[in-house]
């Protein structure tokens, strides 16, 4: 008898799962009640075993250990994390940066700061679209037909009427107004031939 | 006002009164065992009175009725459900009433798995194979009936106090057939 339970506790401990033992054949009451609480930590360990080696996998659904297995209880906790983050990391990839992940250590604060950076480079990302935007409609709005004096070189704004002078303003004012371009004044070679030739 | 003979809940925030100006030295807390003197004192009680499933009963009402103030009181019932669970989130461990993580969100079909863990009610009980906290499951499904404007249901199915070292929750919303 001793010699069985040795056994299996041995295994035990080496993390195998040994068969029960048959307490109807036993008459002993002590060796009996002893047996019943032998199997029942067998019964445990089994229970764990085939509880952890799933999760270990990452299969966090469908595993479950019935109440009161009291030695399994912190691998429920741990069980019970890993679905919490799951949830977290699934809300994270559609776009949910409201949430954070409470007192799970470092992986809390390593977590956090993933949410918190995802969460600035997506508006960083956004800003910087809006910007490259606001140039493109800049841009768009250079394209096209220019309407231009043929002498003095001003340009008829869009829509305004042809015959009123404030409809053209100088090519320099017309740039400047729709891109980011700004002008800096001077004459070129034959200008300055023209204009002071003597 | 807290006295009269009535057949219908009167609870506001406002009865909790101003407790700045009642308790300026010994100020807004206690320690838990307070509270948990006074829940299980009261259900020790009611069970003598009332039997368990009265007992249990009342107590999740009485757990809605403070949900549904909590909610109203200290959360913004304006944000979208994520920023919901997040800002209930926080307040609940600001308020150190327990650290919420939501395992299940199915808001098509308002069904939620959530747990919270070291709670007020049960965290660190003695192992009885019981889920004890009755108050937690009305609690939860007060603050969600505030916030949705629908009927709610909170079934505890693992608990410190059943050995799982926290307190799961399947919540639903209840649909009665018209």
């Amino acid at each position: 008898m001793i010699d069985d339970i040795v056994d299996k506790i041995t295994m035990l401990l080496q993390g195998k799962i040994p068969s029960k033992i048959d307490t109807e054949k036993l008459d002993n009451e002590n060796e009996c009640e002893f047996s019943k609480k032998l199997n029942q930590l067998i019964d445990f360990m089994q229970e764990i075993h085939e509880f952890i080696i799933p999760l270990s996998k990452g299969e966090l659904h469908d595993i479950k250990v019935q109440p009161g297995n009291y030695l399994a209880s912190p691998f429920k906790e741990l069980h019970s994390r890993l679905v919490h983050l799951t949830w977290q990391a699934t809300q994270v990839a559609k776009g949910d940066y409201e949430q954070r992940v409470d007192f799970m250590g470092d992986f809390s604060e390593a977590f956090n700061a993933m949410i918190i950076a995802l969460d600035q480079n997506e508006k960083l990302l956004k800003k910087k679209i809006d910007e490259l935007e606001k140039a493109i409609f800049h841009i768009v709005k250079l394209e096209g037909i220019l309407p231009i004096c043929a002498n003095c070189k001003r340009i008829r704004l869009e829509g305004a009427p042809y015959d009123k002078q404030e409809s053209w303003v100088q090519i320099e004012s017309y740039i400047s107004n729709r891109t980011k371009a700004e002008f800096s004044h001077g004459i070129c070679p034959d200008c300055i031939k023209k204009l002071y030739s003597d | 006002m807290f006295k009269e003979e009535r057949n219908f809940n009167r609870f506001t925030w406002k009865d909790l009164g101003d407790i700045n100006e009642g308790r300026p030295n010994l100020g807004l807390t206690v320690p838990v065992f307070a509270y948990r003197l006074l829940q299980y004192t009261f259900r020790d009680v009611l069970i003598t009175e009332l039997g368990i499933e009265k007992t249990n009963d009342i107590i999740v009402r009485a757990g809605k009725l403070a949900g549904a103030q909590f909610c109203m009181n200290l959360l913004n019932r304006e944000l979208d459900f994520n920023e919901f669970v997040a800002q209930l989130q926080r307040v609940l461990r600001e308020q150190t009433i327990g650290i919420l993580r939501i395992e299940k969100a199915d808001i098509e079909n308002m069904n939620f798995t959530l747990t919270v863990a070291e709670d007020l009610d049960c965290s660190g009980l003695p192992f009885t194979d019981e889920v004890v906290c009755n108050y937690d499951e009305g609690f939860i499904a007060g603050i969600l009936e505030a916030y949705t404007g629908k009927l709610f249901s909170a079934k505890e199915i693992d608990c410190w106090a059943s050995g799982d070292r926290v307190c799961r929750f399947d919540v639903r919303e209840v649909r009665t057939d018209k």
